[in-house]
């Protein structure tokens, strides 16, 4: 039984299933030799078997490693990091099968199967990733059972069907121990996967990056409100602002980094919500304004975006409150004002031009600003993700000459115009609307739904946002982009594959939903169950929780668990239904404590009649007992199942109370042991 | 050194008595995780960090999921021992030297038993299923040391089925034994062995081998191989073999006392001449120590010889 035993056939089986099953949802990140190295070391390792191809010698199995950490090398760049690390795994955990000779090796390779099932979380942790890794674990398993079976006559589906009952059977202490084990913080950092497809809004933005966002349907965060939903033209969800512009580009602004918390004052009614954002490669989070978040180390920024130290790089649940009315910055400092002011000291003449006039003409930031919107609204200015191409000045060109395009045209040019006519202005990027989904009450914000907006500073009443876009396509912002652009459809990419195309058709279209709604519960419930949100949790649950109360109940609920599971797998009712013979065991038993055994094949009399004389002081019991024994058991009598208990009950109280347990008689020399 | 083993050996007589056949239950397994299972501990550890380092929820729950499989797999392992019964079978007898060969039978009451190993750890564990309802009968052969009684001991029987990540095993002791016979030596017996002075002749033929050919008889259990008569096989006569008959005059008496040389050569000189008298249907008689057994002839007669010379010396007559 030793583990250097060659493998069986079953299991052998079992872990080369086991091995695609492992492999498949790593291919999304593995480079492409990875198959082939895998394919050819299958073929090999299969002609081993079949005793057609002999084991690797040491120096070709060195080349492999050699050659594979190389292959590394190439495709990754380097041997170091996540990335490279679980190339080096797969690598590792493929080039073992034809390495393999005994069962230990082959446990070995298992247990690299269970790590790459691990690693292939960190790049994909969604529902279907969850639900498909059991298939993995299911054949890992299997594997496992099928090297310990004897080699003759196993068949591969019951070896499944016990691993599949070995993991049903653990579910429920692993949900025990999901919910109530301690959370800890990172114990040191790790490098994270860089592959997850990022797509979402950047430090800085010309109107060429806005549009290829709004080409994306990825997700870019749910939301879920306590009350009611706001209306759409209420949900701006501001990200970060632009207050730095060269000529082309809008870009954040260092000193807008700042983790200074701007002055403002809570008016009119909260809002309060959760979010769930995807992974953006980003510190900032999302939020309506002006939003505080109960997480540690989120704070409001001095430019009221909230940002975190950390790149938010897996999805990221957290709570917050709005005001949406607040007043913001009434007195502003000069260097906020300053910074809201500044303009590129050349390009853009008529802009300029037309901001002096509109200065003369309007006495206030405001009139200037409605001035502006309704310049907007009157002119036949048109929203649309394909804008004709501008010159070298592009608010000039776009104000004058194309009078078409879509956020960010409009935000910027008013932006320049509102600064160049000594109004503080700046550029907000977000999102805004996003997609009802009536299974779960909550809201779905896409790339596309991404927006710019401008805020403009007025003495007293602080920054006021405004939206030059819905003066042109108020539809843009009642409805969402798609509406808006109905006619360029085709530019939203992956549209076809998307069943947001399919919209129309009802049923298709709730299926949607109800899929949404599924990933969403998944990520907040499962994914999402760290730290503060197990606490939140586990309160809601049990009242106040520490962490000795928690142990206790996950040591109570698991060991719970497992006397019902060994109740259920033993079955210990069934050990002895005879109750005639119970009582005769516990004859035996008795009489075995005073030194008497029974002897195998001696009937109940001869062992009697033995223990009579061996314990003379009770001979008339136990001769009574196995009296009344006899008669029940041969003599077809009717059982008296009564008389027995009395007569053995009586028989031990004849009996001395504390047994001295001497030779047994007739028993065996204990030398020969 | 030896206080600890004969501790342990007291703990399981009491825990597990000796007899012919033992039910295993919950008494009398024990269990705990092998060296893979404790490998499989230090990579859940390791995926536990990796969960930790990296937030991961779904790594958490793969964590817990194979943590639970554990538990899970420490009463499968125990039950896949527990209520199964081991009965002695018996053993033959043998000579010093060959493999003792001692017969277990395992019976299965309910379900299925899978690679349940029994056996003794110096001599290697034997590897069987044991089918639901039914019974398996298993050989373990032993190498012989030294001639009398075969003891092995306490059985091991043991299972790391379904996982190999735990051994659940028990001791049993069905009183198992086998009778080994001294080694045959050949050699020549002195010339006087027991025999009256006045009857040299039969002597002689004793000691030299040469006999009178007398025919052929059919094979019987207890002949020797080497008198198989092969020609009259391969005619189809069946298996015949060559009997010889001593000269006239008395049965031979063996006599320990006469021989000369150590205890051991003494027997194995007698244990040969015991195979060989009665390979030749010759009767004969054996004096050992204090015991005489007459003259007499027969496979009954053989064993009862050769177990004489195999007790020689030893103080236990018989075993359970």
């Amino acid at each position: 039984m030793s583990s250097l035993q060659p493998i069986p056939r079953n299991g052998l089986v079992w872990l080369l299933v086991a091995q695609v099953l492992v492999i498949l949802p790593h291919l999304a990140h593995l480079p492409l030799w990875i198959i082939g190295l895998w394919l050819g070391c299958a073929i090999w390792r299969v002609q081993i078997f079949r005793m057609r191809a002999p084991y690797p010698r040491s120096w070709i199995k060195a080349l492999m490693m050699l050659g594979a950490a190389f292959g590394v090398y190439f495709s990754r760049g380097g041997l170091i990091g996540l990335d490279a690390g679980v190339v080096l795994l797969i690598a590792a955990f493929i080039l073992k099968l034809v390495e393999m000779r005994s069962r230990r090796d082959a446990l070995v390779l298992v247990f690299l199967g269970f790590f790459a099932v691990v690693t292939s979380y960190l790049f994909n942790d969604g529902l279907l990733a969850g639900i498909y890794s059991l298939a993995p674990i299911i054949a890992l398993l299997a594997a496992m059972i099928g090297l310990q079976q004897s080699p003759a006559g196993t068949h591969p589906w019951p070896t499944l069907r016990l691993a599949g009952s070995l993991l049903l059977q653990a579910i429920p202490l692993m949900l025990v121990l999901f919910v109530l084990f301690p959370r800890l913080g990172p114990l040191w950092s790790l490098p994270q996967p860089k592959d997850r497809g990022v797509t979402g809004l950047a430090d800085s933005m010309s109107p060429g990056d806005m549009a290829e966002l709004s080409r994306s349907s990825a997700l870019a965060f749910r939301a879920s409100f306590e009350g009611p939903i706001p209306d759409r033209d209420q949900l701006y969800w501001r990200a970060v602002t632009f207050e730095r512009f060269d000529g082309r580009r809008w870009s954040q602004s260092f000193k807008s980094q700042l983790p200074q918390t701007p002055e403002w004052s809570p008016r009119g009614a909260p809002v309060a919500y959760s979010i769930v954002m995807q992974p953006s490669g980003r510190p900032w989070l999302y939020g309506l304004d002006v939003a505080q978040v109960d997480a540690g180390d989120v704070r409001l920024m001095s430019d009221f975006h909230l940002a975190r130290p950390r790149p938010v790089d897996k999805p990221l649940l957290y709570q917050a409150t709005s005001w949406p009315e607040a007043l913001r910055e009434p007195n502003a400092g000069p260097a906020v004002l300053g910074r809201a002011l500044e303009l590129p000291a050349t390009g853009n003449l008529r802009s300029r031009a037309w901001a002096a006039e509109l200065r003369r003409a309007h006495q206030t930031p405001k009139a200037t600003v409605q001035a502006l919107l309704s310049h907007f609204n009157q002119q036949p200015y048109s929203y649309t993700l394909r804008p004709s191409p501008v010159g070298e000045d592009i608010v000039d060109g776009f104000l004058f000459d194309t009078l078409n395009g879509f956020c960010i045209h409009y935000a910027g040019a008013m932006t320049f115009v509102l600064r160049a006519s000594g109004i503080p202005a700046r550029v907000v990027a977000g999102y805004q609307g996003g997609e009802v989904n009536p299974s779960g009450n909550y809201l779905s914000v896409r790339q596309l739904d991404a927006h710019a907006w401008v805020e403009y500073w007025e003495a007293g009443s602080g920054w006021v946002s405004v939206d030059p876009t819905f003066q042109v396509a108020p539809e843009r912002i009642e409805r969402g982009l798609e509406e808006a652009l109905d006619a360029e459809q085709d530019l939203i990419e992956g549209a076809i594959m998307d069943l947001r195309r399919y919209r129309d058709i009802g049923w298709l279209n709730d299926l949607r939903f109800g899929w949404d709604s599924l990933n969403y519960g998944w990520q907040r419930w499962v994914l999402n169950y760290q730290g503060e949100r197990q606490l939140e949790v586990l309160q809601g649950l049990f009242g106040k929780v520490d962490s000795r109360k928690l142990g206790l109940l996950m040591v109570a609920t698991g060991a719970l668990l497992v006397v019902l599971l060994a109740l259920l797998l033993l079955k210990p009712w069934r050990r002895e239904q005879d109750a005639q013979l119970r009582q005769f065991q516990g004859f035996e038993r008795l009489l075995a404590r005073h030194g008497v055994a029974r002897q195998a094949g001696e009937g109940a009399r001869d062992f009697a009649q033995r223990a009579a004389v061996w314990l003379p002081g009770a001979a008339a019991q136990i001769q009574a007992f196995a009296g009344l024994y006899e008669q029940a058991r041969y003599a077809g009598q009717p059982t008296d199942l009564a008389e027995m208990k009395a007569a053995l009950r009586s028989l031990r109280r004849q009996l001395p109370w504390r047994a001295t347990v001497s030779k047994p008689r007739g028993g065996i020399d204990g030398d020969n042991l | 050194m030896r206080v600890l083993p004969r501790i342990r050996d007291r703990w399981l007589l009491k825990r597990i008595p000796p007899g012919p056949s033992v039910r295993l239950n919950q008494r009398r397994i024990f269990i705990m995780p092998t060296a893979v299972g404790m490998s499989f501990l230090v990579a859940l550890l390791l995926m536990l960090l990796a969960a930790i380092n990296y937030e991961n929820s779904l790594a958490y729950a793969l964590t817990f999921l194979l943590g639970s499989v554990f538990v899970v797999a420490i009463l499968h392992t125990w039950r896949n021992l527990a209520g199964l019964e081991l009965q002695a079978g018996g053993a033959e007898a043998v000579f010093l030297g060959e493999q003792a060969c001692l017969r277990v039978r395992l019976e299965s009451r309910g379900r299925l038993y899978q690679a349940v190993s029994v056996g003794w750890p110096k001599s290697g564990l034997q590897l069987v299923d044991v089918p639901a309802a039914g019974t398996c009968e298993l050989q373990l052969s032993l190498p012989t040391e030294r001639r009398g009684w075969l003891r092995p001991g306490r059985l091991r029987v043991e299972s790391r089925f379904p996982l190999g990540i735990l051994v659940a095993w028990s001791w049993v002791d069905l009183q198992l034994a086998a009778l080994v016979y001294p080694r045959p030596l050949a050699g020549d017996l002195p010339q006087a062995v027991g025999l009256d002075e006045e009857s040299g002749e039969g002597s002689r033929a004793l000691g030299s081998g040469i006999d009178d050919y007398q025919g052929l008889r059919p094979w019987q259990p207890g002949d020797s191989k080497r008198r198989l008569h092969w020609k009259a096989y391969s005619r189809g006569q069946g298996l015949l073999v060559k009997d010889f008959t001593a000269l006239s005059g008395e049965d031979p008496l063996l006599d320990f006392d006469e021989l000369a040389g150590d205890i051991e050569s003494r027997l194995s000189l007698l244990c040969h001449w015991v195979v060989e008298l009665s390979s030749r249907q010759q009767p004969f008689a054996l004096r050992i120590a204090d015991t005489t057994i007459e003259a007499a002839v027969g496979v009954e007669h053989r064993n009862r010889c050769l177990r004489a010379l195999a007790l020689f010396g030893q103080e236990s007559a018989a075993p359970q």
